[in-house]
């Protein structure tokens, strides 16, 4: 097992994309990690209502705000690093239950197969249809606005149908596998069969998933956010967008406007990079191709 | 390889030529106003329309009897030929109607006048009804003279009844016949789709695209034009108003810098203002508005219902903080129900929670509020040695602990200005230890929580524009309009209140009705249902280079006014 990881971890390094995308995690890593030090410093620094007493409106870089202020007079930079924690928090724990949900769905639906595989895979296709951002943002019409919990459970709710789809497969693929007869012929019960010996085959395939899926996530909070529909007691980077495009500074506040943009660009990036590395690593054709080239 | 044609050349040419004299022979007409909307109107019924787009364009069409003057604020004779006149002995008013004609080219008549009033009667149309249901028997003894009978004195008729739209019975006679032999005639009434409506107006609609925009051209048979009025010469000198509907305020006032169109109306927040005043041909108004923003308490249920609770979140709320920093200086702090810009109904007197304390100060008193009230803490907010620490588990008089205490607002998107000051007195009440959430809902969402169930402990409304007179003191704090969608959200039950605020409506001399609505003030501010928070100005940008003689008011620059004296620059000059 050891000896399997070593391997895939020098292939890694020989990736560059997966170099750069691991690099910019780090960074954005960082930032969540550093988000509760600036309160610490001074409670003007305190992202959602620490304000500096000396400053009423938008300004720009300075020594004590490194981006700026935004127009009450918080300190953008605060509120960039709680961003980063917020990110971080959707995005991993919406991913994360979608792909439990997906894989468990998927691994269920492959091995039992005839009606429970119809029957799971018809609600896959019904829910995989449904536009998530649209369904949210009903919800939150309905129900005023939701809690940053409740819009990771509903990104989770929406998003485990196309991992599920494909862990099916995998799970199809295993299930006649002479290992698979033998745990049988051996005595082994379904769920044994399901969780000692399927998912360890499915699992590198279900995180592979997870990071495109912690793109999404990250975006469609974003866009909540930005669309007035996230949750107004934490500040995310959608959350810092609305408020420069609600009090009018789109375009006299550039040094407000920028950094959350680019941070959800580079962010869902990194994963992106990640993902696709990962990608080359788990399947040698990629990696045969990519060799060629 | 294709060939050196010169001939395809001199035709590409003309052709780039052509497509540019289209461009210059679209330019609009000298005498047309581009207005630009942010959002689509949502009706031109006039009876269903309580939207501020439907009204702004409706207000150029239907007229009323009377409408306020610029400056004072008085009444003013617009189709009535001078003010009231009113008989003590039969409690009655007289109007009298100067000559003015419909849009289609009738004349309009006293039957017009009380055709408006007894359907707004006998249909109880919403946001009208309470204004008339006091008048039992209307005259019409000339076609230019209405007489209404009022069942006892009433001090709004004259500011609030009379200055109602008036609809033509000629228009609206068959949709009320039809109405009447239905099963819900109001339903009925509020939902016919008005087309073209006919009114007495400056300007008529010609047309509107959905989505896109509306035009209104000038009315030929405008009684005003021509004539002095207020000491105001009314054209309108404008041919033409297409009003541009914009998605975003971004958009229109990238169109307002462009020059597609002439004003943008609708208030513009603060951030755009640095922008603006830099434009060489844009000029900002700033107006006041008969604005009331305010925290409203639920007195229905504990714990908003003790006034002792109520008076220590007052004292916790910085307005100076939200009137500078929220609102950027673009607002003005409000200690009385009635804003201080209604300088004779405006009572000063009113107890002022925390007026210029700073918030260590505010801490300590809204503590020696609460203790002496017998609130008590696991961790007070001042400690033995009487610095101000953070405080936790806030118990109430009868021991319990409070439990989650909600402030209802508008969404960031809705309103940034009350979600961002909702945030920042949860954070105060945090202060001395009270668990405080705000809770941005949706606006349709929060109004049925609050006006139709009940449920709630705080919400922070705004009434955006509120009348001249100050009627609305009695509406929302009577005891008889608690009750489910009533105005008195509150739940506020004051018998010596309802007293007051009786006497003060059937009060037809001026100066004791003034007393009465001081002693109204008065008692509101003591017991707090509703804290007043500011009053915001209105900003809005025009562009100074093609129209000229905007008339500045209470409540911005789109009045009639302006649109019946502005001026076309003209292109030579």
């Amino acid at each position: 097992m050891m000896g399997r990881f070593v391997g895939a971890w020098r292939l890694f390094r020989e990736n560059l994309i997966g170099r750069i995308g691991l690099t910019l995690l780090i960074v954005f890593a960082l930032m969540a990690v550093c988000s509760f030090i600036p309160p610490l410093i001074d409670p003007m620094y305190q992202p959602m209502h620490g304000v500096d007493p000396e400053i009423s409106h938008s300004t720009g870089p300075s020594m004590k705000h490194w981006l700026g202020t935004d127009f009450i007079g918080r300190d953008i930079f605060s509120q960039l690093l709680a961003g980063a924690r917020i990110a971080f928090m959707v995005g991993i724990s919406a991913a994360f239950m979608s792909i439990f949900l997906g894989t468990l769905i998927g691994m269920i639906a492959g091995y039992a197969g005839k009606t429970v595989d119809m029957a799971l895979m018809r609600l896959a296709d019904m829910i995989m249809v449904m536009p998530t951002l649209l369904v949210v943002l009903i919800l939150s019409s309905l129900f005023g606005q939701l809690h940053i919990w409740t819009i990771v459970l509903i990104i989770a709710l929406f998003r485990w149908p196309g991992v599920s789809r494909v862990i099916r497969a995998q799970t199809l693929s295993l299930k006649q596998r002479p290992f698979i007869e033998a745990a049988k012929v051996a005595g082994a019960s379904h769920v044994r069969i399901i969780f000692r010996h399927i998912t360890p085959n499915v699992l590198p395939l279900a995180l592979l998933y997870m990071t495109f899926r912690v793109t999404s996530a990250i975006i469609i909070e974003a866009a909540l956010a930005f669309l007035g529909f996230g949750d107004p007691g934490t500040v995310s980077w959608g959350m810092m967008l609305q408020w420069v495009w609600k009090t009018g500074h789109m375009f006299q506040a550039p040094y407000w406007l920028l950094p959350p943009g680019i941070c959800i660009s580079l962010l869902t990036l990194s994963f992106y990079m990640l993902g696709r590395a990962m990608e080359e690593i788990l399947d040698p054709r990629l990696r045969q191709e990519g060799a060629s080239d | 390889m294709t060939k050196f044609n010169p001939i395809r050349i001199i035709a590409f040419g003309v052709l780039l030529a052509a497509v540019a004299l289209a461009g210059c022979s679209q330019k609009e007409p000298a005498g047309m106003l581009r207005v630009g909307l942010s959002e689509e109107p949502r009706t031109l019924n006039i009876w269903l329309a309580s939207d501020a787009n439907s009204r702004k364009i409706l207000s150029k069409i239907y007229q009323p009897l009377y409408q306020h003057d610029p400056e004072t604020l008085e009444l003013i004779p617009w189709l009535a030929a001078d003010l009231p006149e009113y008989d003590p002995e039969t409690v009655a008013y007289t109007v009298r109607l100067r000559g003015a004609r419909w849009s289609d080219g009738a004349e309009l008549t006293s039957s017009d006048v009380a055709f408006t009033a007894k359907l707004i009667k006998e249909f109880r149309i919403p946001r009208h009804y309470s204004r008339w249901k006091f008048v039992t028997r209307i005259e019409t003894p000339d076609k230019r003279t209405v007489r209404f009978f009022l069942k006892n004195p009433k001090a709004i008729f004259r500011s609030r009844s009379l200055t109602i739209p008036i609809v033509q019975q000629k228009e609206w006679e068959d949709i009320v016949r039809i109405a009447r032999t239905k099963e819900k005639p109001l339903a009925e009434l509020l939902n016919h789709q008005v087309e073209s409506p006919v009114g007495t107006g400056p300007f008529v609609l010609k047309q509107w695209r959905e989505g896109a925009y509306l035009h209104m051209v000038r009315n030929p048979y405008f009684f005003g034009t021509g004539k002095t009025i207020a000491g105001r010469q009314l054209g309108p000198h404008i041919t033409d108003i297409v009003v541009k509907i914009f998605g975003t305020s971004d958009v229109a006032i990238l169109a307002l810098k462009k020059g597609t169109i002439d004003m943008f109306w609708w208030g513009i927040q603060p951030g755009y203002l640095d922008d603006l005043r830099n434009q060489d041909d844009i000029h900002v108004y700033f107006s006041e508005k008969s604005a009331l923003y305010f925290m409203g308490f639920n007195l229905r249920k504990p714990p908003s219902d003790d006034p002792h609770l109520r008076r220590a979140i007052a004292t916790l709320i910085d307005k100076n903080f939200i009137i500078s920093r929220i609102l950027q200086g673009f607002g003005t702090e409000m200690y009385s129900i009635i804003p201080p810009g209604n300088r004779y109904w405006y009572y000063p007197e009113v107890e002022k929670y925390g007026a210029k304390l700073d918030r260590e100060s505010r801490i300590r008193k809204a503590y020696d509020i609460l203790t002496e009230a017998g609130y008590s803490w696991e961790a007070p907010p001042i400690d033995d040695a009487g610095a101000v620490i953070p405080a936790s588990g806030i118990r109430l008089p009868n021991g319990q602990p409070m439990e989650r205490f909600t402030i209802l607002t508008p969404p960031a998107d809705y309103d940034p200005h009350r979600a961002i000051s909702g945030l920042m007195i949860q954070e105060w009440l945090r202060d001395v230890g009270m668990p405080a959430y705000s809770r941005p809902m949706a606006f349709s969402s929060l109004l049925q929580q609050v006006k139709g169930r009940h449920d709630f402990d705080t919400f922070i409304l705004g009434c955006g524009k509120l009348s001249t007179d100050p009627d609305y003191l009695r509406i929302f704090f009577l005891s008889a309009n608690d009750k489910p969608r009533g105005w008195n959200m509150s739940g506020y039950r004051n018998p010596e209140f309802d007293k007051l605020a009786t006497e003060s409506s059937q009060a037809m001399d001026r100066e004791e009705r003034q007393a009465l609505v001081r002693k109204m003030q008065e008692i509101v501010l003591r017991d707090v249902p509703y804290y007043p928070i500011y009053d915001p100005l209105l900003i809005e940008a025009v562009r100074t280079d093609r129209f000229t003689g905007w008339v500045e008011m209470l409540e911005g620059i789109g009045n009639i006014w302006s649109f019946t004296q502005l001026k076309p620059i003209s292109r030579d000059s």
